[in-house]
């Protein structure tokens, strides 16, 4: 099952990342986003952390461990979204 | 003050409790680190005798730093591989004894045991790095310690650490990163952070965990700087950064004023390479583009193609020699990059030859002819066009995502993520002109749909007669006209088709006149995203009429009649 939110971030990393051949029904909430999976790298995390500050006011933390676990997959990106946005 | 920093060998200055690193977690003082460079030569010792060399790969700047010290010091050297992708590592492991550091199968420290020194002598290799080649193939080069010395003073006596604390946001596996971030800390007996800042957010933490007096500097990047946050609260902690260094490619102005104005400490940047080492630097704020050349530097421009001559204290032969920038003198002693003479590209910040990249696709099976290209800004990421044995070209979303994914996969045993490409072409045919080159406009034309989310994704034209034309294309994902036709089947709308016809018939068949009508149209089947569709183009120019029929796998999507009246287009 897919929630609101999580279609969201989806439609989210597709448009701020430019990706070109993938589509919301491609990202499987349990994969990885990065390097496996989406094939993401450090560069799409710091686009990411920019996007998540500008639509839902989110701060990141500075540990780069637990931004990590939170960028790990779309589910835990939808958990950081959901206990973390002011808009 | 000396000019062989590193022969002067800080390092073994009994001075124990001096801090070589810091994180806001703990400092590891120089007693400390001289344990670890001594547990790495207890390892050492049961590898080999001294004389030999090593892999050396580990993102911890201590760990690094304090291996390659006991190598240093044991009379060993270091081979630095570009990156831990499998392929790079096993082509450094014939020239090599053993891994050291966190790839696989490398070796990690035994436990503390006293240092040993030894002797630096001015013209011994310290290590061996590695640069993309423009034939494809890397560059393996090597650097004495009176080379890196030379390097080392000048920068130190340009802008002295004196005992700031260096941050890096870049890999030490490369020149800049190995001088500034790790070298030039060791040199100046000033601390560096235990850890690589990868996030704006870290920074800031670090920043806010040091006591008000302290003093930092920051090694970064453009990927890093062109993106860091306005909404952290710079203000709060930026009294703590007192310079920003770039390098790897260049910053663009606006990114430049931008991290000025955000961290309000003056930004350098270094142009150089790993084959000549730095040649010249420039500021922000900064009046035009120019860069200065570093002292000792000397620069001109080949007269005939702006090619740069460079003559380098940092170069084995004081002789002019010739590079592949090309430059323009800009009279007062600085000069103005004009770009590459050969396929070598910065991507994400980080060197590439295309040639090997090309020529790593066209290993892939089924591909037959591949180039890559870097996208404009604001990407900077790879496109790459790929002819493909017929039967192998996708023609719909899923064959395409596998596709992509099975040449993403075997280009990640050799690249890094960063670099591998982002936006794939797929053609039956290599897109040449009629002079059979691959022009910029070519290049430009197949990536345009990118900037421009209502138009196709335009893979090729095939002129079959006069006023007659194939049009290969593809329905892009991100399509703007898609959002909210059919909630959860999305659908090219019939009216985007028909504009799609008459813009192609403009640019390919040159059909001119205002628009005026359309006759027996109809729209058969339903042409969702990801399809690869060709539109088959007629024009009767004496009647002003054009036929059309776009088709593909499923048969036709739409077919017609457009009339155009005589005159200039509306």
């Amino acid at each position: 099952m897919t929630t609101d939110l999580e279609h969201e971030l989806k439609q989210l990393i597709i448009d701020t990342l430019e990706l070109e051949d993938v589509t919301p029904e491609d990202v499987d909430p349990d994969e990885p986003l990065f390097v496996e999976g989406l094939g993401l790298d450090s560069i799409d995390a710091l686009e990411l952390g920019l996007a998540l500050q500008k639509r839902y006011g989110i701060q990141l933390e500075a540990d780069s461990d637990e931004t990590r676990r939170h960028f790990a997959n779309l589910r835990t990106l939808a958990a950081l979204v959901e206990a973390r946005r002011t808009q | 003050m000396s000019d062989s920093p590193l022969r002067q060998a800080r390092w073994r200055d009994p001075d124990p409790t001096r801090c070589v690193g810091w994180l806001p977690t703990g400092r590891v003082t120089l007693a400390d680190f001289q344990r670890r460079i001594g547990a790495w030569q207890a390892c050492l010792d049961t590898l080999a005798e001294p004389g030999r060399c090593y892999a050396l790969h580990d993102r911890d700047p201590l760990v690094f730093a304090s291996a390659l010290l006991a190598l240093w010091e044991r009379g060993d050297s270091a081979l630095l591989p570009a990156d831990d992708r499998p392929e790079t590592l096993a082509g450094v492991d014939a020239l090599t004894r053993a891994r050291l550091g966190d790839v696989p199968g490398g070796h990690r420290p035994s436990t503390g045991a006293a240092p040993r020194w030894g002797t630096l002598s001015a013209e011994r290799t310290a290590l061996w790095l590695y640069t993309s080649g423009s034939t494809g193939a890397a560059k393996r080069i090597p650097k004495s310690f009176a080379q890196l010395d030379a390097e080392l003073a000048t920068h130190r006596d340009l802008w002295p650490l004196e005992g700031r604390l260096t941050i890096s946001q870049v890999s030490h596996q490369h020149i800049y990163g190995l001088l500034f971030a790790i070298l030039r800390p060791l040199v100046e007996a000033a601390p560096m952070a235990g850890a690589l800042c990868r996030y704006p957010e870290t920074l800031h933490a670090w920043l806010a965990a040091l006591d008000e007096t302290s003093q930092t500097v920051l090694i970064s990047a453009p990927p890093p700087l062109e993106r860091l946050p306005e909404t952290l609260d710079w203000p709060r902690v930026r009294q703590r950064l007192a310079a920003v260094y770039s390098s790897g490619a260049p910053l663009p102005a606006a990114a430049g004023r931008r991290t000025q104005r955000l961290l309000d400490a003056p930004v350098r940047e270094l142009y150089g390479s790993s084959d000549t080492g730095g040649i010249a630097w420039r500021g922000v704020p900064r009046q035009d583009d120019a860069w200065t050349p570093l002292p000792g530097i000397a620069v001109r421009a080949d007269r005939d193609d702006d090619h740069l001559w460079l003559r380098s204290p940092y170069l084995d032969s004081r002789d002019w020699q010739r590079q592949a920038d090309r430059i323009r003198e800009a009279g007062d002693g600085r000069f103005q990059l004009l770009g590459r003479a050969d396929r070598i590209a910065k991507v994400g910040g980080k060197r590439l030859s295309l040639t090997a990249m090309d020529r790593a696709l066209e290993a892939a099976d089924g591909v037959r002819r591949a180039r890559t290209v870097v996208l404009p800004e604001p990407s900077g990421r790879l496109g790459a066009i790929v002819q493909l044995d017929p039967a192998g070209i996708p023609i719909e979303h899923g064959a395409r995502r596998q596709r992509i994914a099975a040449l993403r996969e075997r280009l990640a045993r050799a690249f890094e993520p960063t670099v591998i490409p982002r936006a794939w072409r797929f053609v039956e045919t290599w897109p040449v002109n009629a002079q059979g080159k691959l022009t910029v406009e070519r290049v430009e034309r197949l990536f345009r749909d990118r900037l421009d989310h209502r138009q196709p994704r335009w893979l090729g034209v095939e002129a079959s007669a006069d006023g007659c034309c194939h049009v290969t294309l593809e329905v892009p994902e991100r399509l703007a006209h898609l959002a909210g036709h059919f909630p959860g089947r999305p659908v090219v709308p019939g009216v985007v088709m028909i504009q799609w016809t008459c813009d192609l018939a403009r640019e390919h068949l040159g059909v001119t006149g205002a628009f005026s009508r359309l006759e027996r149209v109809k729209f058969p089947q339903l042409l969702p995203p990801g399809e690869r569709v060709t539109l088959a183009l007629e024009w009767h120019g004496d009647m002003q009429r054009l036929d059309f029929r776009l088709s593909g796998r499923h048969g036709c999507h739409a077919s017609g009649r457009m009339h155009f009246r005589a005159g200039d287009p509306s």
